[in-house]
């Protein structure tokens, strides 16, 4: 009697086992394929997920948001984005230069630009940076480059 | 009284099985939150699928939870934008893009181009 006890509660051990290990298993594996792809990420790539779905609704903003959704993005992201994010910074303050009107206004922002990313200083990089915005602009404004940069005016 | 009997000697073991698997299946999430780091978060899986990748939609399928945890992160009007984007992405849906939700929400955000080459170009411009 106390065999056939035995017996049964190893059984039920055993089948409780197999079933903890299944039900992990099939849980797991989306988790596991996800694990996987990350790891073949350099550590910049890996560290700079966290961050990839705001950018993404910024892009989105900047591709064919009206343009009091584009300044409401830019204003957003600058207070978000800390001043250690050299090249996001610097880019937030391209693109607000690429769609102020005004000149002075660009003078001023184009040169924020510079002093997030040093190597916006340099007016073919700063150029080629806003061409690369400007492109990425669906709608108006912002679809050429400003008259700042057109212009001969010196470098930021 | 006869099929009692293999009843009663059957049902530890379906109940062994059953709390098994429900417990595997819990330990998962349980696990992950205990011990996952800063790139296995809804918002890293969910950075992770929007960069161009080709293994994105099949990885697609397990961001339902985690799509809905990162938009309740985002601010109201970035929500839908984030819902756009998902929509042409097709991050719900496989790696298919709705083009008609996409529209949907694209007008409703009242932006100035809405017509399918427009999305068609946000699917490409938006990747981080």
């Amino acid at each position: 009697m106390r065999r056939t006890l035995d017996k049964r509660a190893l059984g039920v051990t055993a089948l409780f086992a197999a079933a903890l290990l299944l039900g992990y298993a099939r849980a797991n594996e989306p988790r596991a394929r996800f694990a996987q792809a990350v790891a073949s990420l350099n550590d910049a790539d890996k560290s700079a997920l966290p961050s990839a779905p705001m950018l993404t609704v910024a892009n989105a903003i900047w591709a064919l948001g009206s343009e009091e959704a584009v300044r409401k993005m830019l204003r957003a992201e600058l207070d978000r984005v800390p001043s250690a994010e050299a090249k996001a910074r610097a880019r937030a303050f391209v693109r607000f230069g690429i769609i102020d009107s005004n000149p002075d206004g660009q003078a001023a922002v184009f040169f924020q630009a510079c002093v997030s990313d040093p190597s916006l200083c340099d007016r073919g990089r700063l150029i080629a940076a806003a061409e690369r915005e400007t492109q990425a602009r669906l709608v108006e404004p912002g679809r050429h480059l400003p008259l700042y940069l057109m212009s001969g005016h010196p470098a930021p | 009284m006869t099929r009692a009997r293999p009843l009663g000697l059957i049902w530890p073991y379906l109940l062994a099985a059953a709390l098994g698997y429900l417990l595997g299946s819990i330990a998962v999430p349980a696990s992950a939150a205990l011990g996952g780091g800063s790139s296995n978060t809804p918002l890293a899986r969910v950075g992770f699928a929007l960069r161009d990748n080709p293994e994105a939609p099949q990885l697609a399928a397990m961001l339902d939870g985690d799509l809905q945890a990162v938009r309740s992160s985002l601010a109201v009007q970035e929500r839908e934008v984030f819902d756009l984007v998902v929509a042409v992405r097709g991050l719900d849906n496989g790696g298919t893009s709705d083009w008609n939700r996409a529209e949907r929400i694209c007008q409703a955000l009242t932006w100035p181009r809405c017509d399918r080459e427009a999305l068609t170009q946000l699917k490409v411009h938006s990747v981080p």
